[in-house]
């Protein structure tokens, strides 16, 4: 178990309960292809951290890098403060995008080697897998070789791979993709329920809104560089402040008004930007004058609108 | 602990083999098919042939006793019975009927030994042998001196300088089988590594293995894993076939064969492993169990270069081979056998194997690890070389 909580020189930035996983400076490339370039986050203990980022934005080289799978060509991984060493890696619960287990083999066996392999013993190893299979209602499947199981199914004992070892940290590619929306809640469970535990989860995914909702942190990555991280909320509201107003009739005049930008014009809805307090009470005056005014609120983007804004 | 991840990779191996049906038939085909083959040995050796010789006289009846004599004298393999016919006409019929292999009789200038359809060699050589001792006695009475006075002087035996061809022959036969063997065993247990080693990384539970394990630990288990199958398996074979021997006439050769089946053991264990390796390069080269027929290609010719070595170097060639890796590792425990190669040579040419194997470990690390995850399609070795890890 992670057991980062004693004072160090380590402060995490949002520290949540316990161990942490940093990343400072990443870089690698693939001949002249610089897929991964000066990438820097933390993970913080206890909290769920989702990585996002387009095709080739250089989430998954990032985390084989983490894993020790691909070598670093710049940077450092921490653990605990700490550089990462193969015994930390070895109590990490991972989980590639390409998934993989051995086709031939039964559930139960495959999953005991691999929690041996990760220092189990192998009595230790088939009581957790027992309990972990239990929990997705496949203990009775045991038995099965993997391919006999369906695609949902063997995306299940994939994640039993990774999370049987009661792991100090979780790193995992793409585990939302291939889900139904059932196993997507169950998995949502999982993953809050380990990182309650006080370990870093680290999770990539395409699915803004899945991420949104499940996130306690987000790193955006585009074209190989962090372009955002932080809590959703910070992601939200760290742009511009802005207003959305909704007139009577038609809002073109709005331009015209002194020390407002308009972002957005739309008919009779107008998103704007105030250069300064005052600015936004004249229009909201002139506004009044000229009629009807519908709505005037301020306007949080939603987290896909600041993803297209950062990785435009 | 972590000293024994690469042996729970190792009985993975095993335990797998060991449970795949074909392995198995396979297995268990081939020592029914060395049984087979050694019972049949045993059986032709121990037959015992049984003649049946009829006569019509009194003076051939004697003369028919002393054949039974000469053959159980000469061959415990061949024996002859003796039955008598009232005259000439039932000795025939006897013959027809085939009641009676032969029917002694006088005739001609001595002695006739009529046959059905032919006259069994074995019968003839003993009748021949029996009927000159008689008469020759009988002669020699006759001119008053003896057998003996007349054949004195006349003895001759044989001596050979270098060996015994019958055991050099036994030597080749089982030169023959070690490296047969050895072919077998590291073409198919090559390959089935090779394969196991695509399927790791077609399926990518690599991934997972790798960021628990070294790919240098991986590497050893899978090797170890083949090694204890292929020796395994080996070790029946030699076993059946050891016991198979002696039912048959071969069996005093296994105390003289012994020595070499010991060299043989090591030499096979460290050139396995060096082969085993470069089987397992071929197999991370490819990225689809396809693949692994292309990638394997000069191995499967080095493999079959070592066996046919083997069976077909001659002298000076032969002795050169016999240090060279990986052909060393059947053309010396050969050389061996054959008693052309002392044990300091053996002994230079293990050490020669044993560097060679631990550098192509080297290399073979090397390669599997950065290849390994390189899944898309065939790698060639001087990608797979310099490709950044």
């Amino acid at each position: 178990m992670g057991s980062g909580t004693e004072a160090g020189p380590y402060r995490g930035v949002m520290t949540g309960n316990g161990a942490a996983l940093d990343v400072e400076g990443l870089s690698r490339s693939f001949g002249d292809l610089r897929a991964v370039d000066d990438v820097s986050f933390t993970v913080p203990g206890g909290l769920l951290t989702g990585f996002v980022g387009g095709n080739g934005a250089g989430k998954t080289t990032t985390m084989r890098m983490i894993m020790g799978l691909l070598a670093l060509h710049g940077g450092e991984v921490r653990w605990n403060g700490a550089p990462i060493t193969a015994g930390d890696r070895r109590r990490i619960g991972y989980m590639p995008e390409e998934r993989g287990l051995y086709p031939k083999q039964k559930v139960l066996d495959q999953l005991v080697y691999l929690g041996e392999l990760s220092g189990m013993s192998r009595a230790d190893a088939r009581s957790a897998v027992m309990v972990t299979l239990e929990r997705f209602d496949l203990a009775d499947r045991a038995g099965e070789r993997v391919e006999k199981l369906s695609l949902g199914n063997q995306q299940r004992v994939q994640i039993t791979a990774a999370l049987m070892t009661t792991p100090d940290a979780l790193i995992l590619d793409e585990p939302f993709s291939g889900l139904d929306p059932r196993a997507v809640d169950s998995m949502t469970d999982l993953l809050r329920e380990h990182a309650a535990r006080g370990i870093p989860v680290l999770f990539s995914s395409h699915q803004l809104d899945l991420v949104e909702r499940l996130c306690d942190r987000l790193v955006i990555l585009s074209r190989g560089r962090v372009v955002a991280s932080g809590s959703v909320d910070d992601l939200r509201s760290r742009g511009p402040v802005r207003y959305r107003t909704t007139l009577g009739g038609d809002a073109g005049w709005i331009r015209d008004v002194g020390g407002i930008h308009v972002v957005d014009l739309d008919g009779t809805t107008a998103l704007v930007e105030a250069s300064d307090p005052p600015a936004l009470q004249r229009l909201l005056r002139a506004a009044v004058e000229r009629g009807d005014v519908l709505d005037f609120a301020r306007h949080v983007p939603a987290l896909s609108e600041v993803y297209r804004e950062v990785t435009a | 602990m972590r000293s024994t991840v690469w042996v729970t990779v190792a009985r993975r191996e095993i335990v797998t083999k060991l449970t795949d049906r074909t392995f198995l038939l396979s297995t268990f085909g081939l020592i029914g098919l060395l049984a087979v083959v050694l019972g049949v040995q045993a059986f032709m050796a121990n037959r015992t042939e049984t003649y049946t010789v009829v006569t019509s006289s009194a003076p051939a009846a004697q003369m028919a006793a002393q054949v039974e004599l000469v053959a159980e004298a000469t061959d415990d393999k061949v024996s002859v019975t003796v039955t008598r016919a009232a005259d000439d006409a039932a000795a025939t019929r006897a013959l027809r009927a085939d009641e009676a292999s032969v029917w002694l009789h006088e005739g001609g200038d001595g002695w006739l030994l009529t046959g059905k359809a032919d006259v069994p060699d074995g019968v003839e050589t003993f009748a021949a042998t029996a009927i000159r001792e008689v008469t020759l006695g009988a002669n020699a009475a006759a001119a008053g001196t003896s057998v003996e006075e007349l054949v004195r002087g006349s003895a001759l035996s044989t001596a050979v300088l270098e060996g015994d061809a019958e055991k050099a022959g036994v030597a080749q036969a089982l030169g023959f089988a070690l490296a047969l063997l050895f072919y077998l065993a590291s073409f198919t247990f090559g390959y089935a590594l090779a394969n196991s080693v695509v399927e790791e990384k077609a399926s990518r539970i690599v991934e997972i293995i790798a960021t628990k394990i070294t790919t240098r630990e991986l590497l050893a288990g899978k090797v170890l894993g083949n090694l204890v199958l292929a020796f395994g398996q080996m070790a029946i074979f030699v076993a059946v076939g050891l016991v198979g021997l002696t039912f048959t006439e071969y069996d005093r050769f296994i105390p003289a064969i012994s020595g070499a089946v010991g060299w043989f053991t090591v030499f096979f264990v460290v050139g396995f492993g060096l082969l085993a390796c470069l089987w397992a390069v071929a197999g991370a080269l490819a990225s689809r169990t396809e693949d692994v027929q292309s990638t394997s290609t000069p191995l499967t010719f080095l493999t079959t270069g070592v066996f046919f070595g083997a069976l077909l170097a001659t002298g000076t060639a032969k002795t050169v081979l016999s240090f060279v890796p990986p052909f060393s590792a059947v053309i010396m425990p050969v050389r061996v056998l054959e008693g052309s190669a002392p044990w300091w040579q053996a002994l230079v040419a293990l050490v020669i194997l044993v560097v060679a194997a631990a550098l192509v470990v080297q290399v073979a690390a090397r390669l599997y690890q950065r290849s390994l995850l390189q899944t898309q399609g065939r790698l060639s070795l001087r990608q797979a070389w310099s490709t950044p890890d």
